[in-house]
């Protein structure tokens, strides 16, 4: 019995492990509905299709951890795709190394204009974002004058996302990637100054200006970093994809910021992991690859993931007010 | 320098003409001014007549305006207004095509987006700790998901019989009767919020919830009227937007929730809640109609206007707080 109570607290105790413990859940009905769900390929599958989304999740993390949102990550990515499309149609560069350093330049430049705004000039950055939104998706017609780059017109850019050179012959490039961003934003967020002082920022901003932290530098430095991974996300989409598109991921920042909430960043700021950002946006990938194999009509796909998300959003508070009382009891006794 | 606490600290009394023109809604109407001469110089057709003609489709939005001023007042954010939108109009157009008398119709697509509206308030009472923007987010997937599903693999409806819609998109003379309308809404919704102790309390909530919460405001039962209110303007827009269009398609009301609340914030109203006058934002939302009106008329590309928008909006907000932050460091240098 007691055991048990404490195999139930553990599970009540930490987000991360409840999180798991849904994740877990979810893939073994989805795997008992449709056995084809659980194989190497099928996973790997999902990882690529959604490591765009994985990628931003990390920086749109520290947006959120500053208690800020960034709603613009899906413009900035769509610019920089567009501008990696448009270097490819007109073959001015073709090395693959070089068009993924522009595309995060460009985004990188696109963050630190959007941190100025926030954290020099006050605005506030829902507001901000949501200009640059605007802004830089009209940016993203323009470069291609309104046209876009087809499979054709990439030449062997597109190959990018099906070598596994990165991966020395085992992963996906592109998986890869997905895997170093995490482990860095991991050691990062975890052991190094800067990831201490965007948790203390975010949980108390006057506080961490009193003991000397400049809270300005540290929104632009974390803005800076979600533009450059939002780049990284264009080149990304333009491989994964093999189009360039003005409208890329058009709405799908949304999708970026319901992982991070599911994995338990809290919107309000200071509170958040990077393991359970991981574990929120794949529980929203394995949502969105499992919904078409368990046979769930297209149509109804973004009903029942919109479903899912509030249900999840509101079950963590049922969770957290139990954890609460559980807390109060334990002092009672 | 006024806190969020709405203590000022005014060196010295300003005349109230100075007031008067310096206010932000001041400046508001100069600006409105400024881009009807600009629009009357950069294109030939920008008369009164052109305008009324073209007003329509862009006056639908400043319905969802209005309830999105009162919810940003209060400090909360609904993003799913635009898919309230997309659901009313796709269920009126059924209930028209199913052949209901118009006023059932009318009924379908008011109560639709009521219940859109009693969704949201009713999730964000129940559950406080949830921030509005992540709930509305959510129901936003919902709302026009169901919508995606009711109009099936076409995902386009298009209306059967248009007389009735076609009446209710008539005129009076040049001007259009959703005109009046929208400025018989935006009357009420100002004078609702001015003079009235509901407004008063929507202020108080906006600047503390708390302190309100204390003070005997039933904090909760007027969240969730603001938001089952906006609901049941999404479903008004979604009226006129069905006699304007004759129809709906998933896409439908895609963005006009960023359009409302870009015109709230460009007319002065702070996200941060508490902050604000509607007078300012229905200025802002004629302004940007007009520019936009403007800008379409000479051809130019919708996604240069897009550019403009965003760059207004921005600056709108980024001016003012840079022009406060230099006056106070001017201040302090005096002092010191």
């Amino acid at each position: 019995m007691s055991e048990k109570k404490s195999l139930w607290k553990i599970i009540t105790g930490s987000r991360e492990v409840s999180l798991l413990l849904v994740l877990i859940v979810l893939c073994a009905i989805v795997q008992i509905l449709s056995p084809s769900f659980l194989t190497i390929k099928s996973i790997m599958d999902m990882l690529k299709n959604n490591s765009v989304i994985m990628i931003m999740s990390t920086g749109m993390l520290g947006v959120l951890l500053l208690g800020g949102i960034d709603i613009s990550i899906a413009s900035t990515l769509a610019f920089s795709g567009m501008t990696v499309g448009m270097l490819l149609k007109y073959d001015i560069i073709h090395n693959a190394f070089l068009l993924f350093l522009i595309a995060m330049a460009i985004g990188a430049a696109c963050g630190c204009l959007i941190g100025l705004v926030i954290s020099r000039g006050g605005v506030l950055p829902i507001i901000a974002t949501m200009g640059f939104m605007y802004i830089y998706r009209g940016f993203a017609y323009l470069i291609g004058n309104s046209q876009w780059a087809s499979a054709e017109n990439l030449g062997d850019f597109k190959n990018f996302a099906l070598n596994k050179t990165l991966g020395l012959g085992l992963l996906n490039n592109v998986i890869v990637i997905v895997l170093i961003c995490y482990v860095i934003f991991f050691i990062v967020m975890k052991w190094t100054r800067l990831g201490r002082k965007v948790y203390a920022v975010g949980s108390n901003p006057e506080a961490a200006a009193v003991s000397g932290i400049h809270t300005a530098n540290i929104k632009l430095i974390v803005y800076t970093i979600m533009g450059m991974l939002a780049g990284l996300g264009g080149a990304l989409a333009v491989a994964v994809y093999s189009s360039a598109q003005p409208n890329m991921l058009y709405g799908r920042e949304m999708d970026v910021i319901a992982s991070c909430v599911i994995g338990g960043v809290s919107t309000t700021g200071g509170r958040g992991t990077v393991v359970g950002t991981l574990l929120g946006s794949l529980i929203l990938a394995v949502i969105a690859k499992a919904l078409p194999l368990v046979g769930i009509d297209a149509l109804a796909q973004n009903t029942v993931k919109g479903v899912i998300i509030l249900a999840v959003i509101i079950l963590n508070v049922v969770t957290q007010r139990m954890m609460d009382r559980n807390n109060l009891k334990g002092r009672e006794m | 320098m006024a806190g969020k606490s709405g203590r000022t600290l005014s060196i010295t009394q300003e005349s109230s003409w100075k007031k008067a023109v310096f206010s932000w809604e001041g400046i508001l109407i100069l600006l409105f001014i400024a881009v009807n001469i600009l629009c009357i110089c950069i294109s030939p057709n920008y008369n009164l007549k052109n305008v009324l003609r073209e007003m329509p489709k862009y006056l639908t939005e400043v319905f969802l305006l209005l309830p999105m001023a009162y919810l940003l007042l209060l400090g909360e954010i609904d993003i799913s207004v635009g898919a309230s939108v997309c659901l009313s109009a796709t269920m009126a157009c059924m209930a028209c095509n199913a052949g209901l008398p118009f006023p059932l119709v009318l009924l379908v697509g008011l109560a639709v987006g009521t219940l859109c509206g009693a969704v949201n308030g009713f999730i964000l009472t129940r559950f406080t700790e949830l921030p509005p923007m992540i709930v509305t987010l959510g129901t936003q997937i919902v709302f026009r998901g169901i919508a995606e599903i009711t109009l099936g693999s076409g995902g386009s409806i298009s209306l059967t019989n248009t007389k009735q819609f076609h009446a209710m998109a008539g005129k009076i003379g040049p001007v259009p009767y959703m005109f009046f309308v929208v400025i018989l809404a935006a009357a009420i919704y100002m004078v609702v919020l001015g003079k009235t102790t509901f407004g008063r309390r929507v202020y108080a909530i906006g600047s503390n919830s708390l302190a309100s919460y204390y003070a005997g405001i039933h904090v909760q039962k007027i969240r969730f009227f603001v938001f089952t209110l906006a609901g049941f303007m999404a479903g008004v827009s979604a009226i006129f937007l069905t006699s304007v269009l004759y129809g709906a398609n998933t896409t439908t009301g895609n963005g006009f929730e960023m359009d409302a609340i870009a015109m709230a914030v460009f007319g002065g109203i702070s996200t941060a809640g508490g902050k604000g006058k509607l007078l300012g934002a229905i200025i802002s939302a004629f302004t940007i109609i007009c520019l936009r009106i403007g800008l379409g008329q000479i051809n130019m590309n919708p996604q240069v206007i897009l550019v403009i928008l965003g760059a207004l909006l921005v600056l709108a907000v980024l001016l003012p707080n840079l022009a406060k932050k230099a006056r106070s460091m001017g201040i302090m240098a005096k002092a010191a």
